[in-house]
């Protein structure tokens, strides 16, 4: 698994690997049972949503401990409008637009942080996501949520629901990985790399980080909306602050940056919670245990590549060795002066 | 009149936040923590003492919450934070998972029914300022609090330990090689963190009740306070916890669907504006 995943494993081996993966995840619903592939739904949903966190931190090296949030905006917005007798374009025009506020909320607001003050930040606006879903019980239901939400009739069935999720996610992931490869992704990763220096080159790094966001607001919105109908309901918890660390930790054990990595992540938290949650009542602590041991023994993830962790510890002793990296000699090889 | 009340207890709030916050805000002016646990740690403290005062007094309530945690506090640190030390990210990571066991454990020892402080007889009825009517305990809370603030300046910079953490967070390395045992001040400033968020938590018991949930709430109002503030300012959490307390008392009465609202708009603004906060002083490069 490590070496398939690993920088060093060959091209034509990664891509056997995919096309054994897709046969595999097709076949999924002709061999396991009704609730093993509705537990698969749950993944490959809570795997869109850490894809929108792995976009962010993986390209921009920022982690978002609030993203539930976006997703259940998104999905209150759904649900509202499936409610109150809008049609399926309706519904989803009510949800983006809701994921498009939050998502510009989230980043005009986290667009100058960095490191812990954007995990703080994104934390802060989650739970007032989740605050505002308690209080504004008119629309929102309060407590007890939006019950009563069917999902549209092409996917009404539990394995043409998980093909629609399996379609979703692959879509997403070949987005992102686009989005990743073009000059914006590249932009994003100088910033990662060190935001002063694209700041002198000339780039707007707010804005890109705004950008940014945007689009992982949107991958978000996505799964929001693929949440609810996965289980037909929504309520607070969708954008509790578990959610989004769940999410934070699916993307850190699958690895930061990795393309897969989400899937291996939102497979392995949700796979235990499965098992698990039937045999020990006290599932939040059982969570907290694996947050505690995946972050001493793992903080690479499974595959070994967050990247990403590494970097935040090396840019932190490069920060207190030196006051003032943005001047360290190394940038002049940036200039090549080719184009 | 009802604005005047609504201030005063704007202010009580706001002195309840600052406990919450002085802490947190200490923690990560020397570690660059965020104790995400911090609000797990108000719970705690919360439920030892709510349960310790009804059997004894409030002081001795206050007394168990502090030090049950600072010791709780003092396992994770040493325990657990040592081993990631120096990677923020893990660090911070680290901190939720210790807030998911205790907040989970919380509620296995002491149920899911909402609990309060048993206030003592002498901090019970009001007292009258002018015509305004004013519960004492709220009185209390704030007198608490000006107690605690004061020793917190004073012990940070008259004594020696003070002076010790300040030149800590100035220059990690250069205190260290000034002899300055840094890994164990930075444990130090940590319990002393935890203890200030345990007594919060009992203090706070007798204004709001005590739940499941209770410590996130306390934990989005904290970051709020030093997201304005600035990370790491104790002057900071002092003037950020009073707007809020005051915006939280005013909007209660205006906007009653929209509280959460309020308290977000002045943090939205400051991050946009200013996203060190007020009297931030790091860089966040």
């Amino acid at each position: 698994m490590t070496r398939i995943l690993g920088a060093g494993a060959s091209t034509r081996l990664k891509l056997a690997a995919a096309l054994v993966a897709i046969a595999a995840a097709v076949a999924l619903p002709y061999v396991v049972s009704h609730y093993q592939v509705t537990v698969a739904s749950l993944i490959l949903v809570s795997a869109v949503l850490a894809t929108s966190i792995n976009f962010m931190a993986g390209n921009v090296g920022l982690l978002s401990l609030g993203h539930a949030g976006i997703a259940a905006s998104a999905g209150y917005g759904l649900a509202w409008a499936a409610l109150h007798g809008f049609g399926l374009g309706g519904q989803l025009l009510i949800a983006g637009g809701l994921t498009v506020v939050s998502s510009f909320v989230f980043g005009i607001t986290s667009m100058r942080t960095n490191g812990i003050f954007f995990l703080m930040a994104t934390l802060a606006l989650g739970m007032v996501v989740f605050g505002l879903s308690y209080r504004m019980a008119p629309i929102t239901g309060g407590e007890n949520g939006l019950s009563g939400i069917r999902r549209p009739s092409l996917f009404a069935e539990y394995w043409t629901f998980y093909f629609a999720v399996l379609a979703v996610f692959v879509l997403v992931t070949v987005a992102v990985w686009t989005v990743g490869r073009s000059p914006f992704g590249i932009t994003l990763r100088s910033i990662r790399e060190s935001e002063s220096r694209a700041q002198s080159l000339g780039y707007n790094v707010a804005a890109y980080k705004l950008g940014a966001m945007m689009i992982s607001g949107l991958v978000a919105g996505v799964a929001g909306v693929f949440a609810v109908w996965s289980i037909e309901f929504i309520s607070p918890a969708s954008g509790s602050f578990v959610k989004s660390a769940l999410a934070a930790l699916m993307v850190i054990l699958g690895g930061v940056g990795t393309l897969l990595g989400p899937l291996i992540g939102a497979s392995v938290v949700l796979g235990v919670e499965h098992i698990l949650s039937s045999y020990i009542e006290r599932w939040p602590t059982v969570l907290g245990l694996i947050f505690i041991v995946v972050i001493i023994y793992a903080p690479n993830g499974i595959g070994g590549v967050g990247r990403d962790l590494r970097k935040w510890r090396v840019g932190r002793k490069r920060r207190r060795a030196d006051p003032q990296p943005e001047i360290e000699p190394a940038s002049v090889s940036l200039n090549d002066g080719s184009d | 009149m009802l604005i005047a009340q609504q201030l005063l207890n704007g202010l009580s709030f706001g002195a309840l936040l600052f406990l919450v916050a002085s802490g947190f805000t200490l923690v990560f002016g020397l570690m660059r923590i965020a104790n995400l646990a911090h609000g797990a740690f108000y719970l705690l403290g919360g439920y030892l003492g709510v349960v310790v005062t009804a059997r004894s007094n409030l002081a001795v309530g206050l007394l168990t919450a502090a030090i049950v945690v600072a010791v709780l506090a003092l396992v994770v640190e040493r325990v657990l934070l040592k081993r990631v030390h120096g990677n923020e990210l893990a660090e911070v990571l680290l901190t939720i998972g210790v807030a998911f066991v205790v907040a989970d454990l919380c509620l296995a020892i002491f149920g899911g029914n909402p609990m309060s402080l048993a206030i003592s007889d002498w901090l019970k009825g009001r007292v009258e300022f002018g015509s305004i009517p004013y519960p004492k305990y709220r009185l209390f809370i704030v007198v608490f609090t000006v107690v605690v603030g004061v020793a917190l300046h004073l012990f940070q910079k008259k004594s020696r330990a003070g002076a010790m953490i300040r030149a800590g967070v100035d220059d990690r390395e250069m205190a260290g090689a000034c002899g300055i045992n840094v890994r164990r001040l930075v444990a130090a400033v940590f319990v002393i963190g935890a203890a200030l968020a345990g007594v919060a938590g009992v203090i706070g018991a007798g204004l709001l009740s005590l739940r499941p949930g209770s410590d996130m709430d306390i934990l989005l109002f904290a970051l709020v306070v030093v997201v304005i503030g600035g990370l790491g300012s104790i002057k900071g959490a002092a003037v950020g916890s009073v707007l809020i307390g005051l915006v939280d008392a005013i909007s209660r009465v205006w906007l009653p669907e929209l509280a959460y609202f309020t308290i977000f708009m002045p943090m939205a603004l400051v991050l946009i504006f200013k996203p060190t906060g007020l009297f931030g002083r790091s860089v966040t490069q």
